[in-house]
């Protein structure tokens, strides 16, 4: 027996040098090496029953052959019988190992059982046999002798997986640099081929980036390949289909799931920002689990949305973004023009985001998993605000200052109102947290009094004691597989975020499943279903309760440095509970700007807001093959979510005391849609390549809400509605949406150099009356691919080179009413028992669709194999605009919502990719992309339409600031100066100044208004760097704006003259103080609030930045740790999002709207990641 | 094999055409499948379809009284008149916020929100009373029914146009022609462009629409105190009257309108207004708010009171003025709805001021909401006692000082029981009228409007004012001439409605 032999081989390479072995043997074999006599040899067995080992020990015994096997590799253990008389003992062995996977060969006196189908042959082994073949053949060669040249072999021999994002990959080739031997993974994505120790492999597959690896030490080299961007050949998801990027003739960016799988991303619109030229994002809120606001070129409508379409897996989805694991993402696609977009005519005018879910790819069956940790806290710092002793001594100005002005007033009225200050701050501020008397606090000179220190310094911090450090963790897994007629992929993730403010978090379980079946060879069908449920508890700091008293930012951004959150004594010392715990000092007095009467931490500690929402998403098709070059599809889809509130504020403090009071919301959201896909494909001549698509589509929409709520508490710690007294609400409505179209799309190519795709769509929406529902849309797309002319064909520098245009005019009806055309009342406005209805609308029967007209020309291109591009215009004209035109208020309805008006969006967007290095161990990429938008209205509804802080006007942007015209600070007396209006002018009067020849005004009521800048930047984009050195992977992306200005309502909240308890930023030091000084900051003076702190241009301020947005680090695990853990791919990445921004003021978040307005939100986050990513 | 394919291909067809077939059905051809109606409103054309509908959109006028208008502190007719009341110089502030009233922001700002909340407000409820009047005569339904619903809107439009004419248009001027511009006068419902009648236009249709409604309202017996019956309308024409110097018609129809309202006993007096004005006979008119109609933190009862627990009421209780407390004689009962040291020693059973609620002298316990955690709170509207002091007033004015002094007497003696008749005639005695009515009608709403039709300008200065000028951003005094008297018009009616001319600014 030589077994024994094998079996000292380690582990990790046994199965390796068996197959050298199996490898060398089979050569062996065909050199005519086994010895002849073997068929001469007859042998007589009858066993019944027996393991096949049983069989050899016998057949060993009865010849003087040995068997020479592994136990890893062959499955000795299997059971048969065999009764046979004197047979030879090829035909033996034939037979016993018919039924089995073994395959045998006699080598000598030897006989070697490898597994069957191993067709892995090398040259090396050629060239070793024809080396060797006299002195293997000669008599002296003995078992040693092949031994040893096996093991020779052996050491020569390199082997690996190669796998791609999703798992191995068969069929890729691999050639030794220089030479033309080479061989081929197989189905398994294994290799192994015969190379030295400063060989180069070189290993390449369609699609994918080739890789050039030098042999080192090891024997073994797993390689994942990353997916070719550049490629023309990829395969993008467009409507209704997909299309080679080559070819296609529209505008679209697509992100794969290499681009999302090693981010720390909880919504799938994170991945969105920066991917593509002219595709903006705003980060809204870092509240856990929240989406971010995209806006595909420009801003399209004024009333109507201008939120592009999501699409996920071919339906237009209206569930919440936030339900789909990103995990289970195979690709977004963002679609920018018109001709890409038109399919979905209806909804698409603001462009479309598609989803692809993943399908089963790897037949074989892989199953991954990826598990991340993360720490989360603030991405941008709080704005800097002056401390407790500055606090006192600047709102003792104030207050001195409403008396007498030093320099303006007489000396006698000034040192009175010294005294009347420094006796009465504190009765305006209301807490003293210093170590002096109460009248003692600020000196008759306004500082400080020198002897006051803080009693209880580390209990003024509000910002603290209502964050920590979040943490997030995310397990996915998912599992893929399939057979020849079938592939699946299921998946389960679970995430849990903790946001860095208290009890605001986001939680979630999603699971998946994709299955499709070839059930005939005409007959295809397939089922997705996902399911996802999550709960969320929320910081309510979104920017509709951006002025209520439990937004946590807002409460702890506006909170004078003086106040405390605990109970002391007069010494400043705790007061502990008889658990010895900090009590929350609920009845502290507080002035009336620091949210006298309410508290943020308790308020987070003891109420509760809750959504808990589960979403159900399915979609099953057929797919018909009717002839050869005919196919229908019928897509169904189902998609339901449900949301539910919990809502409880405590009866201690806040809005729910001293009752308490809990609410309870539910909302079921559920859309059904149908459509039918014609779609023919024929070429003739080789050359006339036709595609053409006929559908139709239906689409039903439906919401229904449950509210109630109750207030004071029966037991405490019950927050369900039965445990309160009295209701106070308790309503239900059912809202419904339908949308149905008719469509058809035309592709034609001419010898793979001329495209053409037209498309036209006829769409009845259920938000118009009758007579004016059915609107009709329609495309036309041509692209010209230059490099496949004669003439630059022969050019190599030219990879590709495309030029394209497109045209169509699209609907937009998203963002109105489901009812906008109908007049009606609202029910509900009951007086006492009596049934009340009250007028809401008024009919508008005339309401049509909004178009959109985009046309779009673009030049791509890749050159030198390393340098690729495209530069693009377009230009979309929004007409009929939906707009809620303003009638006079007197005819007691505010609007009427109408089509009247136009607006263009314009702009130019570059993107370009540059391999500033590429060879085989290193690589860089470097990619850059700008965009320009130019927003104007072409035609109002009325002369001027002021909009808050902007004003609509023909030949103005959406985000034209419409303001005060502020001018500066008098240096006589401190007080604020406006341009005056000329109504004001012409009126005089005590408030008007003219200072160096301008008519200026001290009053807010009087200023002139005036056009300030515009909310949208000149240029904005996004600059990504891909280095990958061996194993290792860096990418990171900037994300830039330059221009455009933004409304700082934050600062100007901070910034008040006079405003006791609110913070104060460190800029009012620079205020006013004494005639002739020179500041832009006005005296303070707590009775000229209104004026100095008026909304004006004074509150602008540039709104270009300079954002690290995300940073990753991976590293590809080594083929050692991976084979020990039984893994064929592993990755493991270090990531960062919301690194820094870089701005014109600490504390601005400068996403925060796309109108330039900023409010007190949760602040985004910064989340910093360790994961693993591995497959088996 | 070619036989095969036949059946193959049959096969397809078929499903195909099942396929089809199936979500043909579900969806497409389906008639109404593009029709969808909303299950919280109704198409407006049955509002007047009967007399129960009408009589529905009636009542939603009443609840429109105490909604909310935009955000928080615009709550209806409660507001408003909580806004004419603060922006005299009887009405102190304790703390710097909501200060829009106080400080008269809201006059000279026309994109200031509340000034445009109430603009608005009263036209939204001037249209829906015009859906009434000019459709109510086609409905179905008992011509009684339809008179009461027509008398009722007719009132709405008349006291909705006189409050917008009092404070957006320059005072009425006896005697005058009063051709200035007044306000658009909307007689439908329509979204056209409509100019400013003069002041005298305004006040015409003011006086046709009371008169008609005077009339179709004779004999109705209502529900509750939220709907308006002939009283209510005789009231409005008292109230209308004084300001325009008709004093014979003020007298008369003062004295007519409160037949049947006795005026309260000192107990009930004593208790304030909260939340059962309609037991209290006084009362002509008031909101009723229940609970599931509640507007929280919005309603009156959140800024006015002294008890709920709003960041508000806690940080800024109201006070009276100490000028005008110490002109409340000693024995008047009404001098304990207001806490000198602000301790609020003598507050009713069953109400309670929490400790987190600030104390300051001489706070209001006039109005209470149910309770710390409740703000409801009935909105009074109108009650005897002013139609008392109108007609007292109008008598002064007017040179029957002996009778005014008579109703004045009959009065003052139900709230002192030391009171004597006055002895003061001529601009005494009318100086008396106008202390009295500003003690009894505190924080209803009535003294900014008061000050106006007087052209009287506004003093917060007055010894012993406890006004400052921080708190009131400096609007301590502002002269009769001030352009600030007559608010300018909202900036979203000028812009959508060229046919109106702006006020000076």
């Amino acid at each position: 027996m030589k077994k024994t032999e094998i079996k000292v081989f380690s582990r990790k390479i046994l199965f390796l040098r068996i197959m050298k072995i199996y490898t060398i043997l089979f050569f062996v074999t065909m050199a005519k090496l086994f010895a002849a006599d073997a068929y001469g040899q007859n042998i007589t067995i009858n066993l019944k029953n027996a393991e096949l080992k049983t069989f050899f020990t016998e057949i060993e015994s009865k010849t003087e052959f040995n068997f020479f096997y592994s136990n890893n590799l062959i499955d000795v253990t299997k059971k048969t019988s065999l009764n046979v008389k004197n047979q030879n003992l090829d035909k033996v062995l034939n037979q016993l190992l018919a039924k089995t996977e073994i395959d045998f060969r006699f080598v000598k006196n030897q006989i070697v059982l490898f597994p069957k189908n191993n067709t892995s042959i090398s040259e090396l082994i050629e060239e070793l046999i024809v080396d060797d073949e006299e002195q293997i053949n000669s008599e002296e060669s003995s078992e040693e002798v092949i031994k040893s040249k096996i093991t020779t072999v052996i050491q020569n021999m390199v082997s690996g997986t190669v796998t791609d994002a999703t798992g191995p990959l068969p069929g890729v080739t691999i050639l030794i640099q220089g030479t033309t031997r080479g061989t081929q993974t197989d189905f398994n994505g294994k290799y192994q081929i015969a190379a030295n120790k400063g060989d180069v492999l070189v290993f390449s597959y369609v699609g994918m980036k080739a890789r050039s690896i030098t042999v080192g030490d090891s024997n073994t080299l797993n390689v994942v390949l990353q997916e070719d961007a550049n490629l023309l050949e990829e395969v993008i998801v467009v409507a209704y289909g997909t299309a080679k990027k080559g070819d296609f003739t529209g505008s679209a960016t697509q992100i794969g799931s290499g681009d999302i799988e090693l981010r720390p991303i909880s919504n799938v619109s994170t991945a969105l920002e920066g991917s593509s030229a002219g595709v903006a994002a705003s980060m809204t809120s870092g509240q856990p689990g929240s989406s971010q606001d995209i806006r595909i070129r420009g801003f399209g409508s004024f009333t109507a949305s201008s939120s592009p379409l999501y699409v996920v897996d071919g339906i237009p989805f209206n569930g919440s973004i936030n339900s789909i694991n990103p995990a289970d993402i195979e690709s977004l696609t963002i679609l920018k023009d018109a001709s890409s977009t038109a399919l979905y005519g209806n909804k698409a005018a603001n462009g479309v985001v598609m989803i692809t879910t993943k399908r089963g790819k790897n037949k074989k069956g892989q199953f991954s998993l990826n598990i991340s940790s993360s720490i989360v806290d603030r991405s941008i710092p709080e704005y800097d605000r002056i401390d407790a002793k500055q606090y006192y001594e600047i709102m003792w100005e104030s207050l001195r200052n409403s008396e007498a002005i030093p320099g303006v007033d007489s000396d006698e009225d000034v040192a009175a109102a010294n005294i009347f200050a420094s006796n009465k701050i504190f009765s305006e501020l209301k807490n003293n947290p210093f170590n002096v008397p109460n009248d003692q606090i600020v000196g008759t000179d306004g500082k400080i009094n020198p002897a006051a220190s803080l009693l209880y310094p580390d209990d003024l911090d509000w910002e603290d004691a209502i964050t920590r450090i979040g943490f997030r963790q995310n397990y996915d897994m998912s599992f893929q597989g399939g057979t020849d007629k079938s592939d699946y992929y299921a998946s389960l993730g679970y995430l849990k975020e903790e946001g860095y403010i208290l009890n605001s978090d986001f939680e979630r379980i999603s699971g998946r499943l994709n299955v499709n079946f070839q059930a005939t060879d005409w007959l295809k069908t397939g089922l997705n279903i996902a399911v996802s449920t999550s709960q969320g508890n929320q910081a309510q700091a979104t920017s509709s309760q951006s002025s209520s008293f439990v937004n946590p930012i807002r409460f702890t951004r506006g909170i004078g440095p003086i106040y405390n959150i605990y109970r002391h004594d007069d010494s400043g010392a705790y007061i502990l509970d008889e658990n010895g715990n900090k009590m929350y000092d609920l009845d502290a007095q507080r002035a009336s700007g620091a949210s006298f009467g309410r508290h943020i931490v308790a308020e987070i500690d003891y109420n509760e807001d809750l959504d808990e929402i589960t979403s159900i998403n399915g979609k099953s098709y057929f797919d018909i093959k009717l002839t050869k070059d005919l196919n229908l599809t019928v897509n169904t889809s189902f998609d339901q979510r449900h949301y539910y509130n919990t809502d409880f504020e405590n009866r201690y403090v806040g809005d729910g005391a001293p009752g308490g009071r809990a609410g309870r919301t539910y909302n079921r959201r559920t859309s059904v849609g149908f459509n039918q896909l014609l779609n023919y494909t024929k070429t003739f001549n080789d050359k006339h390549n036709f595609k053409a698509l006929l559908a139709h589509e239906s689409l039903k929409y439906k919401i229904s809400d449950l509210d109630g709520s109750r207030q004071t508490v029966i037991v405490d710690g019950n927050t369900e509605l039965i445990n309160f007294v009295s209701t106070l609400e308790l309503s239900s409505q059912t809202d419904e949406l339908t949308d149905e179209s008719y469509f058809g799309r035309l592709n034609y190519d001419y010898d793979g150099k001329y495209f053409i795709s037209t498309s036209y769509r006829q769409d009845g929406s259920s938000k118009f009356s009758k007579d004016k529902r059915w609107g009709d849309f329609w495309s036309v797309g041509g692209a010209w691919r230059l490099d496949q002319e004669d003439f630059i064909k022969n050019k190599s520098w030219i990879d590709m080179l495309k030029l394209r245009a497109s045209y169509g005019e699209l609907g937009n009806n998203s963002g109105i009413s489901f009812y906008a055309y109908q007049g009606l009342y609202d029910l509900g406005l009951n007086n006492q028992s009596e049934g009340g209805i009250l007028l809401a609308t008024l009919a508008s029967p005339n309401l049509l669709w909004e178009t959109s007209a985009s046309s779009d020309i673009a030049v791509e291109f890749r050159l030198f194999n390393r340098f690729d591009g495209i530069i693009e215009y377009y230009n979309r004209k929004s007409d009929n605009l939906l707009f809620d035109v303003p009638i006079p208020l007197s005819s007691g309805i505010e609007s009427v919502p109408e089509n009247i008006g136009a607006m263009y969006n314009r702009g130019l967007e570059v993107s370009l990719n540059y391999d500033i290095i590429k060879n085989e161990n290193f690589e860089w990429n470097f990619g850059i992309n700008a965009a320009t938008v130019k927003n104007q209205f072409t035609k109002l509804p009325q002369e001027e339409i002021i909009n808050g802080s902007k004003k609509l006007m023909v030949g103005r942007s959406i985000y034209d600031y419409w303001l005060r015209d502020w001018y500066g600070v008098d240096p006589a007396d401190g007080e604020i100066l406006y341009v005056a209006s000329e109504d004001a002018i012409a009126a005089g009067g005590s408030t008007i100044r003219e200072i160096d020849g301008k008519i200026l005004t001290t009053d807010d009521a009087k200023a002139n208004y005036h056009y300030a800048g515009t909310a949208i930047p000149d240029l904005t984009g996004a600059i990504t760097n891909n280095i990958t050195y061996k194993d290792f992977n860096l990418g990171f992306m900037f994300t830039y704006q330059i221009g455009g200005k933004s409304l700082d309502y934050n600062y100007q909240g901070i910034m008040s003259t006079g405003t006791y308890g609110t913070a104060l930023s460190v800029d009012i030091l620079d205020r006013w103080q004494k005639p002739g000084d020179i500041t832009d900051v006005p005296r303070m003076d707590d009775t000229q609030t209104t004026d100095f702190n008026a909304t004006s241009d004074r509150w602008l301020v540039d709104a270009s930045y300079f954002n690290l947005k995300r940073i990753n680090l991976s590293y590809n695990l080594s083929n050692k740790v991976l084979s020990s853990i039984g893994s064929s791919s592993g990755r493991l990445y270090l990531s960062a999002e919301n690194v820094f921004s870089i701005n014109a003021r600490k504390g601005l978040n400068l996403q925060q709207t796309f109108s330039g307005t900023t409010s007190n939100v949760y602040t985004p986050s910064r989340v910093i990641t360790l994961g693993l990513n591995v497959k088996f | 094999m070619l036989n095969f394919k036949i059946i193959k291909m049959k096969k397809n067809i078929i499903i195909f055409i099942a396929i089809f077939a199936v979500n043909v059905l579900f969806t497409a051809c389906e008639k109404e499948f593009l029709e969808t109606a909303p299950t919280d409103q109704v198409p407006s054309n049955v509002a007047v379809e009967n007399t129960d509908n009408a009589m529905a959109a009636l009542n939603g006028i009443h609840r429109a009284l105490y909604v909310r208008y935009g955000s928080q502190g615009r709550g209806g007719a409660g507001h408003f008149n909580m806004f004419m009341s603060e922006m005299g110089e009887d009405h102190v502030f304790n703390s710097s916020t909501w200060t829009t009233g106080l400080r008269w922001i809201l006059t000279d700002s026309p994109t200031n929100s509340y000034n445009r909340a109430h603009w608005a407000m009263f036209y939204e409820w001037i249209a829906n009373a015009n859906l009434l009047i000019n459709g109510i005569d086609d409905a179905q339904g008992e011509q009684e029914d339809k008179d009461i619903v027509k008398g009722q809107a007719l009132l709405y439009r008349a006291y909705c146009h006189f409050q917008l004419v009092q404070v957006w248009a320059g005072r009425y001027i006896k005697g005058g022609n009063n051709s200035q511009l007044g306000i658009p006068l909307r007689l439908e419902l329509s979204r056209d462009p409509l100019a400013r009648s003069t002041v005298e236009e305004v006040y015409t249709q003011i006086n046709n629409d009371i008169d008609n409604a005077i009339l179709l309202l004779e004999g109705y017996s209502r529900n509750n105190k939220s709907h308006l019956n002939a009283n209510v309308g005789k009231g409005l024409k008292a109230r209308v009257a004084l300001v325009q110097g008709n004093w014979d018609i003020a007298i008369q129809y003062a004295q007519e309108a409160r037949e049947g309202f006795p005026l309260m006993d000192q107990d009930t007096y004593r208790k304030g207004f909260s939340t059962k004005l309609d037991e209290n006979g006084e009362f002509m008119w008031a909101s009723h708010i229940v609970a599931d109609q509640t507007n929280y933190f919005g309603n009156l009862g959140a800024y006015l009171s002294r008890n709920y627990s709003s960041s508000s009421i806690r940080a800024n209780p109201r006070s009276i003025n100490k000028p005008l407390y110490d002109m409340i004689s000693e024995t008047d009962v009404r001098k304990t709805l207001w806490s000198e040291d602000g301790q609020h020693a003598e507050l009713q059973d069953g109400y309670e001021i929490s400790s987190r609620h600030s104390r300051y002298p001489y706070t209001s316990q006039k109005f209470l909401a149910e309770s710390t955690s409740v703000s409801l709170m009935d909105v009074p509207m109108m009650r005897a006692a002013e139609m008392y002091l109108i007609e007292a007033e109008a008598l002064a004015r007017d040179g029957q000082d002996g009778l005014a002094a008579q109703v004045l007497f009959n009065l003052v003696i139900t709230r002192d029981d030391e009171y004597i008749l006055s002895t003061n005639t001529g601009q005494d005695l009318i100086d008396e009228i106008m202390i009295q009515r500003r003690i009894e009608l505190w924080g209803e709403g009535f003294r900014w409007l008061d000050l106006k039709r007087l052209n009287l300008p506004l003093n917060r200065k007055e010894p012993g004012s406890r006004h400052t000028s921080s708190r009131t951003g400096g609007v301590l005094e502002v002269p009769s001439s001030d352009n600030r008297w007559v608010w300018v018009i909202p900036q979203d009616e000028i812009d959508a409605n060229p046919l109106v001319d702006q006020n000076p600014i």
